[in-house]
């Protein structure tokens, strides 16, 4: 009786080793301080979610993780942030390799002037030399996983503009997984679409963390509460609260994440 | 800390819920004290206008039913909210039982037509006058989200508990005494359960307003004296 | 004023309104229908085969426009095929490298002087840089001359159209791990190709007209020349030299060249916007 409490909460997101730890990450945007001494464990194969109000720094710190920020001029990233034990903002761990181990899908469906199948097999083939039935199947494994192989198969030499919206995103995560991460980071991944896609995108989602770590920026927090295992909650840059979704949507800690969560504030 | 949603409307849902909630709360007190009343007075009149009152309380309870899916539904609440929203629900099925027990004691009056006055319905009065207490104050400790005066009804439950015990004590020995008197004590005996089980979902409303405040935190300890199982 | 009266009021000014801009319209549609009219009368009346196989003949006696007409073609081209990898190059050094700079910035401002720069400035530059020099004129001098025009065109439209490259999909491009300038290169240029490509059909389009450059450069040459260290001839310089003569033929054949070019930048102008719309497929 005593632990019903740790009971319900060990249910509700079983234990999972670590995949990225943050380190008393700070981040500015020139004179901005946009991210402050924030500490964050990423579990492995689960979904985490960030939420807050716009410009709290989720979709800063999402970009932290690939690195995205260093093509900007003025931003810079001070502490720490271990993937798999090593520090990706040490200037020694190559860009492109965490690239490649960290794949990111965007808020609005970007794909490439070219055909379906050259979408995906673009990332591909900047990592491996592949024959052409190689490559054919590395597409379709990649489209299956995504959850748009039955709707593209016939129509994998057209261009990829031709795509519905929500197919599109379907394409923009299939081209990330193609080149199988270890992380997904979504940032916002729903927001351009209508219902219907976001429900797909959802059950893909649900999907997709047997095999990636998943890391979800989004604003609709009904989202995060219907995806994710784990919810952050940040306010103008740092972490308010962390903890396991059904906790931090029934019974937060923090009267600030109760707030935001029940439309208190925004 | 900002205590009002950026949805007004919201706000005014929330507490149109409490408001028929306490609606219900003095309904039920007021069944209460009159159904007693009328058990003492043997007033058969004034049983009956409680039996009927009733329909009221059911009818508020069908209004709360209907408030609450409507608001899940439509605001999706978490945390607090929801827990303000899962109380009002099973709160008012407290209420509701509350109603029906006073209902009951009154329809005892009309049993209790011909039988002989007994010295025990000055206890009885006196149990309902507890449980009557018990039920206003948790009602207060609903209105004012006040779950330690909440708790302290949840304890002075024991008293009413010990009450009911001595009070079935003296009926069994009335009817050993005379067995005329069996078929009255039998009917008062039943009364004295209701107003005991009154006093039981005092206690439940008291234990909703802890969780409303507290969630699923524990609550403090308390007593049961309800030792009637170990009377002889 | 009451409701009615504002709304009357309204009506009356956007009728006004709307009637001006209307005649304003057709005000000069009705000048351009006019030039185009004639240029078209007196070179129809002027077409023959002869304009692409003769040259073009002393006052007097027959023949065409074809070593202007070639000279035309060779100098345009070639300028495009300097000014054009310049330009691009260019464009995309502003848009992906130097975009927020204020190197950038900078370039932008020169480059939008160049780019209004009055031609004929231009052909005195390179008159004076090559021309000089060299020691007389020359198809060279006219290409570069051409090239200077061509330049600043296609910087400024390699610029936009790569700014309209949203910048999500060069983030999306690089968090595959793929390196910059592979991104530019196989990205980049594929999503902005009908744009930088309408920029260089309209550049060719611009300096297929100009005379005064090629006035200063190139200058002109009555018989056919391949050569581009000599003076060569050209359409405008042609049709300059032909309308201001007193000969009636002459000024035919001006009509004809005059013509031709029209027709040729008609042409270029609906290709290109063919090649902008084709490309566009609709989104949901």
């Amino acid at each position: 009786m005593t632990d019903l409490r740790t009971a319900v909460a060990a249910r509700d997101a079983a234990p999972a080793a670590t995949k990225m730890a943050v380190r008393r990450l700070n981040f500015h945007y020139g004179e901005f301080h946009a991210i402050k001494e924030v500490s964050l464990d990423i579990p492995e194969k689960r979904v985490t979610a960030m939420i807050g109000p716009s410009g709290c720094g989720k979709s800063t710190l999402l970009r932290v993780f690939n690195r995205i920020y260093a093509i900007y001029p003025g931003m810079r990233a001070s502490g720490e942030v271990l993937l798999d034990g090593e520090d990706i903002l040490d200037a020694r761990y190559s860009v492109n390799r965490l690239r490649a181990k960290v794949g990111m899908v965007f808020q609005k469906p970007v794909p490439f002037p070219m055909s379906i199948h050259d979408n995906i097999a673009y990332g591909i083939k900047h990592y491996e030399r592949l024959g052409k039935s190689d490559m054919a199947d590395r597409v379709e494994q990649a489209l299956r996983q995504a959850a748009l192989w039955d709707e593209v198969k016939d129509k994998l030499k057209q261009s990829a503009n031709g795509l519905s919206g929500g197919q599109q995103q379907r394409l923009c995560i299939a081209r990330a997984i193609a080149l199988k991460p270890d992380v997904l980071l979504l940032d916002e991944p729903t927001s351009a679409l209508d219902p219907i896609a976001t429900g797909r995108i959802e059950q893909l989602i649900a999907e997709l963390r047997n095999d990636f770590t998943i890391v979800i920026v989004t604003h609709n927090m009904q989202q995060a509460a219907r995806c994710s295992d784990y919810t952050a909650f940040m306010y103008l840059g740092e972490l308010v609260e962390h903890g396991a979704t059904a906790q931090i949507f029934t019974q937060p800690e923090v009267q600030r994440t109760e707030d935001y969560i029940t439309g208190r504030f925004g | 800390m900002p205590n009002e949603h950026i949805v007004k409307s919201y706000d005014s849902e929330l507490a149109r819920l409490t408001e028929e909630i306490a609606r219900m709360g003095d309904l039920a007190c007021a069944q209460l004290r009159a159904g007693a009343k009328a058990l003492d007075a043997r007033d058969a009149e004034a049983a009956r206008a409680v039996m009927a009152a009733d329909a009221e309380i059911d009818a508020l309870e069908h209004e709360v039913s209907h408030d609450v899916i409507r608001l899940l539904a439509l605001r999706q609440p978490m945390a607090r909210d929801l827990r303000e929203v899962m109380a009002a629900l099973r709160i008012s099925a407290d209420i509701e039982r509350i109603g029906d027990y006073a209902k009951n004691v009154a329809k005892r009056t009309l049993a209790l037509r011909d039988a002989p006055q007994i010295a025990a319905t000055r206890a009885l009065a006196s149990l309902a006058q507890l449980a009557q207490e018990l039920v206003a104050e948790t009602l207060v400790a609903y209105r004012e989200r006040n779950a330690e005066r909440a708790m302290k009804v949840r304890a002075r439950d024991a008293e009413l508990d010990a009450e009911y015990t001595q009070l079935f004590r003296s009926l069994l020995t009335y009817m050993m005494e005379d067995p005329r008197n069996i078929s009255g004590c039998t009917h008062l005996l039943f009364a004295a359960k209701n107003i005991e089980r009154i006093g039981d979902h005092a206690t439940n409303i008291a234990e909703y307003v802890w969780f409303i405040e507290h969630g699923d935190r524990e609550m403090p300890e308390r007593e049961k004296r309800d030792t009637t199982i170990d009377a002889r | 004023m009451s409701a009615d009266l504002l709304i009357l009021k309204r009506r009356a000014i956007n009728a006004v309104a709307l009637v001006l801009s209307a005649a304003a319209a057709l005000l000069g549609l009705f000048f351009l229908a006019w030039i185009l009219w004639t240029t078209l009368s007196k070179g129809i009346a002027a077409f023959d085969v002869a304009l692409f196989t003769q040259m073009t003949p002393p006052p007097g006696e027959p023949g065409g426009l074809a070593n202007a007409l070639f000279g035309s073609a060779l100098m345009c081209l070639l300028a495009v095929a300097i000014g054009a990898p310049i330009g691009i190059a260019a464009g995309t050094f502003l848009a992906e490298y130097a975009n927020r700079h204020w190197v950038g910035a900078t370039i932008r401002f020169v480059n939008d002087i160049l780019l209004s720069a009055p031609s004929i400035v231009l052909g005195l530059f390179v008159y004076t840089l090559v021309v000089r020099p060299m020691g007389g004129f020359s198809g060279v001098a006219g290409v570069i001359a051409l090239a200077f025009i061509v330049l600043p065109v296609v910087v400024r439209t390699t610029d936009d159209m790569l700014k309209l490259v949203p910048t999500q999909m060069r983030e999306a491009a690089l968090s595959l791990g793929i390196p910059q300038w592979k991104v530019t290169l196989q990205i980049l240029y594929r999503a902005a190709a009908p744009g930088i490509t309408t920029g260089v059909l309209l550049a060719l389009a611009r300096i297929s007209g100009e005379t005064a450059p090629l006035l200063f450069t190139a200058l002109n040459n009555q018989y056919w020349s391949a050569d581009l260290s000599e003076p060569i001839a050209s359409a405008p310089v042609v049709i300059f030299q032909y309308a201001m003569s007193p000969f009636e033929d002459w000024h035919a054949l001006a009509w004809a060249g005059a013509f031709i070019i029209t027709l040729f930048v008609l042409v270029l102008s609906l290709i290109a916007r063919l090649v902008l719309l084709r490309k566009r497929v609709p989104n949901d």
